[in-house]
């Protein structure tokens, strides 16, 4: 990789070389948005690791007041790390410890501690490190992490990779719920059969494949005992709480963990839905560094339903939604502590699922990102008769009328408005809440609450929306353009507060958005 | 109630569905009754074999997974050779070519940014745009829709296609000439491609000059949009650099000109954005990608596009069909931007009609089998605010990865912009803005129906729409009945009818609603009395929640 990451490093080309080679080395790092082997090298004193960039013959222009804080955060780290050396060695050293592919879950052998838990405890490392945002530049974070590493790790572990918890209260790795389940090819469930009442259109499988969940969710099965043991590796207290999962909707929490000491959390699986977890110091200043999260909780004996009885659905989908401030990132990684009423949070990048624009699409020339981004964010599916009516309900024997299931959760701080283009969406789900079917009202805060079509859903800050994605024929499209698609059709989904499409205050649409995609009619398998 | 209970009207409608209901729930819950069986004997089954396989499965997967490590690694190595020699020729050519086009677009930057600010535009000579003729076209050349054959769905009666006559709009030219069709296919282009950087793919989106419309039918309706760039003033006083839309009989008027088909019309809209380029998304209508307006899943316009589809029709009772509702259309190129600049316009659909639900003269249904609504006092508030520090910068501010700042949107004007609809003031050069609102006051069997106000959020911004009287006591006269263009229905009946709530018995009565960026909601007014009433509306921080401007309307109910 000699001649790409040097001209990297030294940042006289721009982004497209970092761009080459970072996301191979991004991939088994923990995911924000992304960090790299790079990371390393320049938190070790290369250069700013800025990409400013695109023609060339654009100058690169000096660095504003605001991007002072990816920039000096970068400078606090040279200090630290200042006996890594910015060589090539290095880089590629780091390079070979990674996967290239798919094998998120096992990107390291389990340290020892972690084998001898008998895997009925997990251990959670709050550690701190720098991550690549979408541009290329390096943010302090903090995060939940699932193994120790240190604030100048090149791969720094902020994230939980997905775990479930499972009835016997032991965990295992697991990418896919439920366990063992067949994984959908790239994120994609195929289809049963064609349909034969509705030409170009298929019979979904019922309760078959299994679900991609993205970092940051642990799965836990109803009846199953959560136990953490969260350790305080920084320097500050911290805490590790579950938001509305304890009796009566409480808070469940480690309580403040004192440096370098560890916190037990220990609670029976909540009712099925979805719980954030976070730190809930400074309020939201910790959350917003990056420590948060996802409880995912499902019935096993009713694993593609939200729960017994509720929306059933082809596979789901769990979207992380994140806004990360540099600034406030910046004062904590000097040693300071961010008052979040006098320095008020700006937003300089938005993500969902850890990624922001073309790499949550999936269109870099990291393949290993893009199967990432496939299997666990772009929606995907083979279109079918839909009955919003009644969509857990088969038309055929092993063959379901409903969609798949979108579960928006908002651990960031703005308030987010998820537009999806080519479809609306049925929202079923409000912090887990089911809206019903009947007897609607709106309520004290202004919200309509039954279920309903949507092609806006708002989430506020740590708010929940969940909905069902038909996957159906776009309702508007001619005849003879549908009756002669050959190609997927893909379609973007964004936030519509559109300041949220941005990174680094531009390089729109570089923000919090994806695609989704309906698969173009299976070869042979016309009706 | 309305009209549309009256008994006999509804029973021939009811009494179908009773029978088509009964037969279907028998066989439904038999079918239900074998896949739960069926789903508790693999349930179980599958839980044993689970148990063994996981523990078994971690151990192998490991093995499996070093060994697949090694393999890689080495394929790896071999590949990545080979690759980085042909990334090198591919990023010589590319570079090539990203010079020539930053070059080519700096040029057209340079030219645009070179005129004077208020650019009048330039009279058009060449474009022939045909002038409101109302001749009828009615145009039988399209294929009639296939319904797909729904085996539960209620079948209801399609009233044949749709009127032509379109009376009531100003701005629609219903072409008669017929065009040549369908046009060859035109090979699709890949659902993706891959880019270097977010750079990269942010200051390369696909730009074609003259995209062809596939499948090119005749319209029953369409429009001929343009681009334009003005100064306009507010009613708080701001002068500011707007972008938006126009037509002919609508120059340089904020918001966009009104669109508004009706379901099942051909519909057709020729955008040429004459500068810098532009794409128009029908934001909640769901036509083909080509035809959705987004640079990076079709292609940006250079020269000029018509866009075409055809919204669903709906049907009586069914949650599953039908688009008749309140959306806009926008520019999707650049939009937090452009979108900000006022590139966006209203868009409204009008349901077909269906013999079961024949409406009163003066009035509209919402919906198909939606409520009737009074013509004359038909509103549209549309929330918007300013950043003027955004208005003044070029069209492709940040592609190129500097900081434009548009991640921080700091308005300081906020207005409710809209009005009457059969009351938009003609002229140049005009914001619309809403100074009052006027509802009917409504008593059961009023042949003046009750008025119809549709909210179209424009705002980057939570916002609260709120009616009090005029000592500032919350009045719950607003009906939802709907929201992004959906009716809202009762849908507990799993074999049957989705009738809209009010008709289901509960009419959902507010006196707050809260919506974002880009949600439409259809409110019936309902004001308990004549008298006067305010409409509020408090604009928030996205982060905080607090109110960071308020607007406030004087609504007057006689
Ligand atoms: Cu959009
Ligand atoms: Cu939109």
């Amino acid at each position: 990789m000699g001649e790409f990451e040097n001209k990297g490093q030294q940042n006289d080309d721009g982004g497209a070389l970092l761009g080459e080679d970072a996301p191979v080395s991004r991939w088994s790092f923990v995911k924000y948005g992304a960090a790299a082997g790079l990371g390393a090298l320049a938190l070790a004193g290369a250069q700013p690791a800025h990409a400013r960039t695109t023609t060339p013959t654009e100058e690169a222009e000096a660095p504003e007041p605001t991007d002072l804080a990816t920039g000096a955060a970068t400078g606090v780290a040279i200090d630290e790390a200042e006996d890594v050396e910015p060589t090539d060695e290095a880089s590629d050293e780091a390079e070979d410890l990674e996967p290239t592919d798919e094998a998120t879950d096992e990107a390291e052998a389990p340290d020892a501690e972690l084998l001898e838990s008998g895997r009925e405890v997990l251990d959670v490392y709050i550690n701190e490190g720098y991550l690549k945002m979408v541009d290329d530049s390096l943010v302090y974070f903090r995060g939940f992490g699932d193994r120790p590493t240190e604030k100048n790790d090149a791969n720094p572990s902020l994230t939980i990779k997905p775990k479930v918890f499972l009835k016997d209260d032991t965990w295992v790795d697991s990418r896919v719920y439920p366990v063992g389940a067949p994984e959908p090819p790239r994120g994609t469930p195929t289809p049963l059969a064609p349909d034969p009442h509705n030409p170009g259109q298929y019979y979904v499988r019922r309760a078959h494949w299994g679900s991609f969940m993205p970092e940051r969710v642990i799965v836990a099965e109803t009846g199953s005992k959560i136990t953490l043991r969260v350790h305080n590796r920084l320097a500050k207290e911290h805490e590790f709480a579950i938001h509305k999962a304890g009796d009566g909707g409480k808070d469940v929490s480690t309580g403040k963990i004192a440096p370098g000491k560890y916190g037990m959390l220990e609670l029976k699986a909540p009712d099925p839905g979805v719980y954030i977890y976070s730190d809930p110091g400074n309020q939201p200043v910790e959350r917003t560094l990056g420590l948060c999260g996802a409880l995912v909780v499902m019935d096993p004996s009713d694993a593609w339903c939200l729960s017994p009885g509720a929306a059933e659905f082809e596979r789901q989908w769990v979207w992380l939604c994140h806004a990360v401030d540099p600034v406030w990132a910046n004062i904590e990684a000097k040693g300071g502590t961010v008052d979040p009423v006098r320095q008020k949070a700006v937003p300089r990048y938005f993500t969902l699922n850890g990624r922001s624009g073309y790499e949550s699409m999936g269109m870099t020339r990291n393949e290993a990102l893009n199967r990432a981004s496939d299997e666990e964010t772009t929606i995907s599916g083979y279109p079918r008769q839909f009955d919003a009516r009644e969509f857990a309900e088969g038309s055929a024997i092993g063959s379901l009328r409903g969609g798949q299931l979108v579960r928006i959760v908002n651990c960031g701080i703005v308030f987010h408005q998820m537009h999806f283009h080519g479809n609306h969406l049925w929202t079923v789900r409000c912090d887990n809440e089911d809206w019903g079917r009947t007897e609607g009202h709106v309520d004290e805060n202004g919200y309509v609450c039954i279920q309903q079509w949507e092609d806006v859903i708002k989430v506020r800050g740590m708010e929940i929306k969940e909905a069902i994605i038909p996957i159906k024929r776009p309702p508007d499209a001619v005849d003879q353009v549908w009756d002669n698609r050959k190609t997927d059709w893909a379609y973007p989904m964004h936030c519509h507060s559109e300041s949220s499409q941005t990174a680094a205050g531009g390089m729109y649409p570089g923000g919090l958005t994806s695609h989704w995609i309906i698969k173009a009619p299976l070869e042979g398998a016309t009706s | 109630m309305m009209e549309t209970l009256l008994p006999g009207r509804r029973l021939s409608f009811q009494e179908r569905k009773a029978a088509e209901k009964k037969r279907k729930e028998a066989a439904a819950k038999k079918k239900r009754d074998q896949e739960a069986r069926r789903k508790r004997e693999a349930e179980a089954k599958k839980r044993a074999a689970e148990a063994r396989k996981k523990r078994e499965a971690e151990a192998k997967k490991r093995a499996a997974e070093a060994k697949r490590k090694a393999d890689e690694a080495k394929k790896r190595r071999e590949a990545e050779a080979k690759k980085r020699a042909e990334e090198a020729k591919r990023r010589r050519e590319e570079d090539a070519r990203r010079k020539q086009a930053a070059e080519e677009k700096r040029r057209r930057e340079e030219e645009e940014a070179s005129k004077p600010k208020p650019t009048p535009k330039p009279t058009e000579t060449t474009k022939p745009t045909p002038v409101p003729t109302a001749s009828a076209t009615p145009t039988p050349t399209e294929t009639p829709k296939p319904e797909p054959t729904e085996t539960i769905d209620p079948e209801p009666i399609e009233t044949s296609e749709p009127d032509p006559t379109e009376t009531s709009e100003p701005t629609p030219t219903e072409t008669a000439q017929p065009e040549p069709e369908p046009e060859p296919p035109v090979v699709e282009e890949e659902a993706r491609h891959i880019f270097d950087s977010q750079v990269d793919f942010s200051s390369n989106q696909n730009e074609q000059d003259r995209p062809v419309t596939e499948y090119r039918m005749t319209p029953n309706i369409s429009y001929q949009l343009d681009f334009y760039g003005t100064d306009l003033r507010f009613d708080d006083g701001a002068e500011v650099e707007m972008w938006s839309f126009e037509t002919d009989d609508q120059r340089k008027c904020f918001p966009g000109p009104l669109v508004r088909p009706k379901e099942g019309q051909i519909f057709h809209a020729n955008f040429s954005p004459s500068k810098g380029n532009h794409t128009i998304h029908w934001h909640g209508m769901e036509p083909d990608p080509r035809n959705d307006g987004v640079g990076h899943t079709s292609f940006e316009i250079a020269g000029d596009y018509t866009y075409q589809w055809q919204p669903e029709k709906g049907r009586p009772g069914v949650a599953d069909y039908g688009t008749a509702g309140t959306y806009f259309y926008h520019c999707h190129v650049n939009t937090t931007l452009h979108v900000q600049m006022g590139m966006f316009g209203p868009l409204i659909i009008d349901p077909i009609e269906h013999e079961d639900f024949p409406v009163t003269p003066g009035a509209r249904r919402a919906f198909v089998d939606g409520p009737e609504y009074d013509i004359d006092t038909e509103a549209l508030l549309i929330p918007y605010s300013l950043d003027t520090r955004w208005h003044g910068m070029n069209h492709a501010a940040g592609l190129s990865g500097e900081d434009a700042g548009l991640n921080h949107f700091q308005p300081k004007h906020f207005y409710a912009l809209g009005g009457e609809l059969a009351r938009r003031p003609s002229g140049k050069e005009k914001v619309w803005s809403m100074k009052s609102l006027r509802a009917n006051v409504y008593k059961k069997g009023d042949t003046r129906k009750p008025t119809l106000l549709r909210l179209l959020n424009a705002n980057y911004l939570p916002t609260m729409l709120r009616f009090q009287d005029k000592y500032g006591n919350p009045v719950a006269m607003a009906e939802v009945i709907a929201h992004d263009g959906r009716p809202y229905r009762d849908t507990h009946e799993k074999d049957g009818v989705s009738l809209p709530c009010r008709e289901a018995g509960y009419p959902m009565m507010t006196s707050i609603l809260a919506s974002g960026s880009a949600e439409r909601y259809d409110l019936l007014l309902f004001p308990p009395a004549a008298g006067e009433y305010q409409v509020v509306l408090d604009f928030k921080d996205w982060i905080s929640d607090e109110v960071i401007g308020q607007r406030v309307i004087p609504l007057t109910a006689s």
